[in-house]
């Protein structure tokens, strides 16, 4: 049972990488590849509906830990304390900018959010590097040293291409990527090179996850309810991904 | 203030800004979803733009929800470490699958429905917001079971100094969940009813040209607000039983003004919905006596503050325990927390969503204001190739 919940942990946090990278990525590359604003609609209208089903993973990924892995759930959320803070308040101003931008008229309006776009996703790319390394050095050194921010930087430069390489695929031939067009296997090997520095922290904290797992009985219990669950939570995503990867694109975000 | 009444504070900030705009998600949903169904059966514009415009409500609302709720999910973690080492195998397990499955399908149901339209089938796209009501009432239920084992600790053993789980039966059967999660989803539909009567009642003072829209939806609202009111006074009053064995003296605890506050707004208005604006629905006399009106859109935030004080009093009348009669506040704070560490969080968070809560309410009554002539839910979409604009436009 612990290796099934292990597992899932870990699908969780590679699934967010990669679901939830070019999100982020694109969010970085926003003022970029969006030179004028129409261009910056089209890409905010490109990734808008994958957003909520991709930043669902890592929420899903903190409730396992809570529940599966409890005696850990404090003790890695609060020893990193300032990296989770500003983790948080990145996500919620990328957030906000993707809600607000076009809930009221005006280009300031709409320039101001997409800014907090861009600086959200930047932060929150920044943040993940660095609570990857931090968690493999076991919270122990310093949390902002460089290998810290060379971390930051390895996870947004990851980010950034899968973003890009995402706005090639969904909207191809499009000024906003100078033209260029990628194939849905080059959208995957992005996905998968930005889930590699998920991947590699994971697999350093493999054996104390495991060791500090939940007992049988909740582990148990935790199976019993969301094992039979799985089916339709994979099935929700692949109905998001089957609607929106072509065709027009939404305009509420 | 001490570290623990830091944390304690980020806590209520966090906890009670978010409730806000559940309290309205839980209320709308299910009164968006049945507009829905009636304009996939019908076809009638009239059910679309209803659909549409209190959709769009719906969802401005909903990104506080997640903005606050991100906050919250995190915070035990940060700040109440000792939780999580003491209980989380018993308390950790309803917020698992909280997350896991509810919230998970609720936020994937939620993007297939706001960019769905003129894209998913029409009765497939009415299934999604039945689907996002669904899993929102099963996100309420977990998060009252997580919440109901602090008020009373079933279900469980202490080994070693760590709560075991025992009877996973026992939890959701709390007896301190049965009537409180009737009455929150019943406060849910009460506050959705009086915000969708507030706008209405906006639409009709002003003379604007939407009447038949907003008669029929200031009819919902009040039709909503009194199964709501009714319920929620209901089971409020049978939780009295149940408090006085489980937690004796917990309205010692809390403060009485909150209690007072709660059960006289909750009465009155109960009163008042059940016995004035009810019968007025009769030949629309309520949507045709435009006196009454600005008293529609003063008492529509009256029930946000009696849901704010029902929360206090259920969790300042645990104090000081956490989980009750075991684990207290002090002891579940994370050890070694400096102040440094919560003062900083507590503005950013505190500073943060404030505004954005602040900006929120403005766009829902710019939205509310502007009516269901200008409605960007629903809009259709742009092609993908980018279209050369023209020199000059209209």
């Amino acid at each position: 049972m612990e290796i099934i919940w292990f597992g899932a942990l870990a699908v969780l946090l590679l699934g967010y990488f990669a679901l939830e990278g070019f999100d982020i990525g694109l969010g970085i590359l926003l003022p970029v590849l969006g030179r004028s604003q129409g261009d910056r609609d089209r890409l905010v209208g490109a990734m808008a509906p994958f957003v909520l089903a991709g930043e669902v993973w890592l929420v899903a990924l903190v409730g396992v830990l809570f529940g599966a892995f409890s005696t850990l759930e404090g003790e890695v959320l609060s020893g990193l304390y300032p990296l989770v803070v500003a983790l948080l308040l990145t996500w919620i101003t990328r957030d906000a900018g993707l809600w607000f931008r076009r809930r009221a008229d005006g280009a300031a309006w709409r320039r101001v959010w997409d800014g907090a776009i861009c600086l959200g996703s930047a932060g929150l790319a920044l943040t993940w590097g660095m609570t990857l390394v931090a968690l493999a050095r076991g919270m122990s050194a310093p949390l902002l040293g460089p290998a810290g921010v060379a971390g930051g930087i390895v996870v947004a430069l990851a980010f950034c291409v899968h973003g890009w390489t995402f706005a090639a695929w969904r909207l191809p031939g499009d000024p906003a990527v100078r033209g260029a067009r990628r194939t849905g296997r080059a959208l995957l090997l992005t996905a998968l090179t930005a889930a590699i520095p998920a991947a590699l922290a994971v697999a350093v904290v493999a054996s104390a996850l495991i060791d500090h797992a939940a007992p049988p009985e909740t582990l148990t219990t935790l199976g019993a309810i969301v094992l039979p669950c799985v089916p339709i939570l994979v099935g929700a995503q692949v109905w998001v991904w089957r609607t929106f990867s072509r065709g027009a694109l939404p305009t509420f975000f | 203030m001490d570290i623990v009444d830091l944390a304690r504070a980020q806590f209520a900030v966090t906890g009670s800004l978010h409730f806000l705009f559940v309290v309205l998600t839980l209320g709308l949903a299910p009164l968006v979803a049945i507009m829905h169904t009636r304009y996939a059966i019908t076809g009638d514009p009239l059910h679309e733009r209803m659909t549409r415009f209190w959709g769009q409500i719906y969802v401005i609302n909903y990104a506080l929800g997640i903005f606050t709720g991100l906050v919250m999910e995190f915070q035990f973690g940060l700040s109440w470490s000792g939780l999580s080492r003491y209980a989380g195998d018993v308390f950790g397990a309803p917020l698992a699958i909280e997350t896991l499955v509810a919230f998970f399908l609720e936020s994937t149901f939620l993007g297939l429905w706001i960019f769905g339209w003129h894209r998913l089938p029409r009765a497939l796209h009415v299934t999604c917001i039945w689907l996002v009501t669904l899993t929102a009432y099963a996100s309420a239920f977990w998060i009252m079971v997580a919440n109901s084992f602090l008020q009373h600790p079933v279900g469980s053993v202490e080994q070693g100094g760590r709560l075991v789980l025992r009877d996973f039966g026992a939890l959701l059967t709390n007896p301190n969940l049965v009537f409180a999660l009737p009455h929150v989803i019943s406060a849910g539909l009460w506050t959705g009813g009086f915000v969708v009567m507030g706008a209405s009642a906006y639409h009709l003072f002003r003379r604007t040209a939407e009447r038949e829209f907003f008669t029929r939806s200031l009819r919902m609202g009040v039709v909503t607000a009194t199964v709501g009111s009714a319920l929620t006074v209901g089971f409020g009053y049978a939780q009295f039983g149940v408090i006085e064995s489980t937690q004796p003296g917990k309205f010692d605890a809390a403060p009485e003004s909150a209690l007072g506050l709660m059960i006289g707004i909750g009465q009155l208005l109960q009163f008042g919905v059940m016995f004035v604006l009810l019968p007025l629905l009769i030949k629309n006399l309520l949507a045709r006596w435009r006196w009454l009106h600005p008293l529609l859109m003063l008492i529509t935030p009256l029930p946000f503050v009696a849901a704010i004080a029902g929360w206090l009093v259920r969790e300042m009348g645990r104090q000081p325990w956490l989980v009750y009669g075991k684990l207290s506040v002090a002891d579940a704070m994370t050890p070694g927390l400096s102040k440094a560490a919560i003062t900083g969080s507590f503005v950013g968070f505190a500073g943060l969503l404030g505004l954005l809560a602040i900006i929120d309410y403005l766009l829902i009554a710019r939205a509310v204001r502007r009516g269901p002539g200008q409605v960007s839910l629903g809009m259709p979409d742009r092609p993908a190739d980018p279209v050369p604009q023209p020199a000059h436009s209209l």
